[in-house]
């Protein structure tokens, strides 16, 4: 026994017999003292009348002690005797709903989402592709692989992923299994682009000269980047102000206040930005994010253009489709292709020629001249704002999603049981989740977005945004959770606490479903349920981080001597 | 570590473990009591005690993997259950609260023997239960790990995360605790010296 000072000390300073000190006289009762120290308490006890009674004392106290813990004083409570029967019989029927759920959940994503989206894109000549190939799958990480993996396979992977995460969990160690899902995840993220060599060019003005050709893909950043010379391979930029008048065999995609193209991009034209204009060609297809896009009367894209938000002005000539989101779209040259547009106003002038189906879906009928070419007239749907929620569809689809949500809440709660209790608790705070929810439902898309500015921070990035995305998407559930509480009481059972999930969120879809038409207030509330729950997730995750403290000092007992 | 009012089970565990779920409630029939009443001397309240039985029982699925068959299943569970009771604790920083006491210097006055004696000799069972739910938490817990689970020092350290050294300390302070609770306030710990 090795005690911090020495506690046992049966001899005083001047060699004189004092008391024994308490400590020593427990440790001894205890039976923690070596041999020696031991013999020596002994003898002086036969000797001290007072030492000994404090030794009988004490072992007395032990006896007390132990007697009271180890009594039987209360029987096993009820809730705790029919916990294992509860429970076996809760899994009996969680099963069937988890498929019944599991299935409505998958058809009402693949039916309202996926299909619809799918053959949009096709519409738009993205046949073979998928959503999700197209705007993830085709960029620096993953190029190459857009023809192996379509959404329904990722989702389909996912799904499989989650189930088998459920099923084998017991044996896998939690923090090992999450620890392997985004090891694995990082490493796809900043895999190397496979083949080819790349090049990096950063400057105040990064350029490609005339006289240049690069063999290969490059990346090009600065505040003024142009393209003179001939890329063989992808180009990627971020820049203010774009120029490519050179030739580009791959692909084009980027950042960019003002792109310009007078040149010849041979492959797809892929760029979030304020305006992008077309005068040179594109051998495929244009995506663009952003305020406006113009194919001038000398341009022409041999594919699609598919573009969300903003205007496109088409003087030019686009080979296939146009798949628009935004405010509105001005043809004055030739379309091949079909016209998809979901706007609020769409110009055809006398000039403008159209090859296929016009389907716009606004709030007043398209303007056409006269004049303009088309192989048929314009299909056209009233877009009536908040229409939706005086149609039938929109509660069936409302139940199908709710349910869906249950879904995903149900898959939470079984992977990660503790974290989801946790977020529960924080959320029942409701005024510092709130307040947190705040800040990270505006703060996290700006520091992802900021991070994706550099080339090393942009799986960062990405893997952040994702993260936030998921998080809002489990926000309502939280709230549904903490709602359930409320009203059922609280429990540490985890199908009890999937029961309230359930119970909770149904009563947060019905509340919140007839205050969702009324414009401002509806979201209003929207917008606290999200900020609710993604802060008590974040107060959650927030806890989880912070150092756990561990004691050590303490103070010692003074040793008593009289 | 021999745990009182617990039957060693092993086969019920292997069972358990190859995810036979009757040997499941088995293993719950049989243990369930013992931790429902060390949750019950360990934390606060009725309600927490119930709770974090079942907590245990949960995590314990996950766990049972990791439980060596060659040692003592009781004396494992315990440790599961020690554990647990002691995070719910530290959690809801009455440990923290409490451990501001501890931390502070206070030297413990050395106890009259006959009028320890005579106190203990006074008191019941049940007076000691209804004392032990006023302690602070770490003082509690240190108690409860000795005396009901009659862990060793060593077993106690690591639970509490504590040095070995100081763990006769921290039982010793918990005992004059207890005794102040006992005498409700006229600190015996405080009364005289020998």
């Amino acid at each position: 026994m090795s005690e911090p000072a020495n506690p046992v000390s049966p001899e005083g300073p001047g060699g004189t017999l004092d008391h024994l000190d308490e400590i020593t006289c427990l440790l001894y009762a205890e039976r923690q003292l070596d041999r020696a120290r031991a013999q020596a308490v002994s003898a002086h006890a036969q000797d001290c009348a007072a030492c000994r009674t404090l030794l009988k004392a004490l072992e007395r106290e032990s006896r007390l002690l132990t007697r009271a813990m180890l009594e039987e004083d209360e029987p096993l409570p009820s809730r705790l005797a029919e916990f294992q029967e509860r429970a076996r019989k809760s899994h009996q029927w969680i099963s069937g709903l988890i498929f019944g759920l599991a299935a409505t959940g998958v058809y009402a994503l693949y039916t309202n989402f996926v299909e619809p989206w799918q053959q949009r894109l096709e519409q738009a000549g993205f046949g073979g592709t998928s959503l999700l190939s197209l705007l993830v799958f085709q960029g620096a990480f993953w190029k190459g692989w857009q023809s192996v993996i379509t959404l329904l396979e990722v989702l389909a992977m996912l799904t499989v992923a989650g189930f088998g995460l459920v099923i084998f969990r017991r044996r896998l160690r939690r923090g090992s299994a999450l620890a392997l899902v985004l090891a694995g995840l990082c490493a796809a993220l900043v895999l190397p682009p496979p083949a080819g060599a790349t090049e990096f060019r950063k400057a105040q003005t990064a350029e490609v000269k005339q006289e240049e050709t690069i063999k290969g893909d490059i990346y090009l950043s600065g505040e003024r980047v142009r393209v003179e010379g001939t890329v063989d391979g992808d180009v990627y930029v971020l820049g203010k102000d774009i120029d490519i008048d050179g030739h580009v065999t791959g692909d084009v995609i980027g950042g960019c206040q003002s792109m310009r193209i007078r040149g010849r991009v041979d492959g797809n034209l892929r760029s979030a930005g304020n305006t992008g204009i077309i005068s040179g060609s594109v051998g495929k297809n244009v995506t663009w994010f952003g305020d406006s896009v113009t194919v001038d009367s000398a341009g022409k894209v041999a594919g699609t253009v598919s573009m969300f938000g903003g205007n496109l002005a088409i003087d030019g000539q686009v080979g296939r489709d146009i798949l628009f989101f935004g405010h509105e779209v001005g043809v004055n040259g030739a379309v091949l292709g079909s016209i998809w547009e979901r706007g609020d106003s769409l110009i055809i002038a006398s000039t403008g020629q159209v090859g296929g189906r016009i389907q716009f879906k606004g709030e007043q009928q398209a303007n056409v001249s006269p004049g303009a070419k088309l192989a048929s007239p314009v299909e056209f749907t009233q877009r009536e704002r908040r229409s939706e929620y005086s149609t039938g569809h929109y509660y069936v689809w409302r139940i199908i999603w709710t349910a869906a949500f249950i879904l995903l809440g149900l898959v939470l709660f079984l992977l990660l049981p503790k974290f989801a209790s946790e977020s529960v608790a924080a959320g029942e705070r409701v005024g510092a989740p709130i307040g947190l929810g705040v800040l990270v439902f505006f703060g996290v898309p700006i520091a992802a977005i900021l991070a994706c500015i550099t080339v090393v921070g942009i799986p960062l990035g990405l893997l952040t945004l994702g993260l936030w995305f998921f998080a809002i998407n489990c926000a309502e559930l939280v709230v549904g959770t903490v709602v359930g509480n409320w009203i059922f009481g609280r429990t540490t059972d985890v199908w009890g606490q999937i029961g309230r999930m359930a119970a909770g969120f149904v009563i947060v879809r019905i509340v919140y479903t007839p205050i969702a038409p009324l414009h401002v207030i509806g979201a209003l509330v929207g917008l606290g349920i999200w900020m609710w729950g993604i802060g008590a997730i974040s107060l959650a995750l927030y806890k989880r981080l912070q150092p756990k403290v561990t004691g050590s000092s303490m103070g010692v007992p003074v040793a008593a001597t009289s | 570590m021999s745990v009182p009012g617990m039957t060693e089970t092993t086969e019920a565990v292997a069972r358990a473990r190859a995810g036979d779920a009757d040997a499941w409630g088995e293993l719950y029939r049989d243990f369930a009591p013992a931790i429902f009443r060390f949750c019950r001397r360990a934390l606060p309240t009725r309600e927490d005690a119930e709770d974090a039985t079942m907590e245990i029982f949960m995590k314990l699925r996950d766990k049972l993997s990791q439980y060596d068959e060659t040692r003592s299943f009781s004396a494992w569970l315990y440790r599961v259950a020690a554990n647990h009771c002691w995070d719910i604790l530290r959690r809801r920083k009455i440990r923290q609260d409490k451990e501001t006491e501890d931390v502070e210097d206070v030297p413990l006055e050395h106890p009259d023997p006959s009028q320890l004696d005579k106190l203990i000799e006074q008191k019941t069972s049940e007076e000691v239960r209804h004392a032990l739910q006023k302690l602070g938490a770490r003082a509690r817990m240190a108690l409860v790990l000795r005396y009901y689970s009659d862990m060793s020092y060593d077993e106690i350290a690591d639970a509490l995360g504590v040095r070995r050294a100081f763990v006769g300390v921290v039982l010793l302070r918990a005992r004059h605790e207890l005794r102040q609770a006992l005498e409700g306030k006229s600190a015996l710990a405080a009364g005289g010296t020998s």
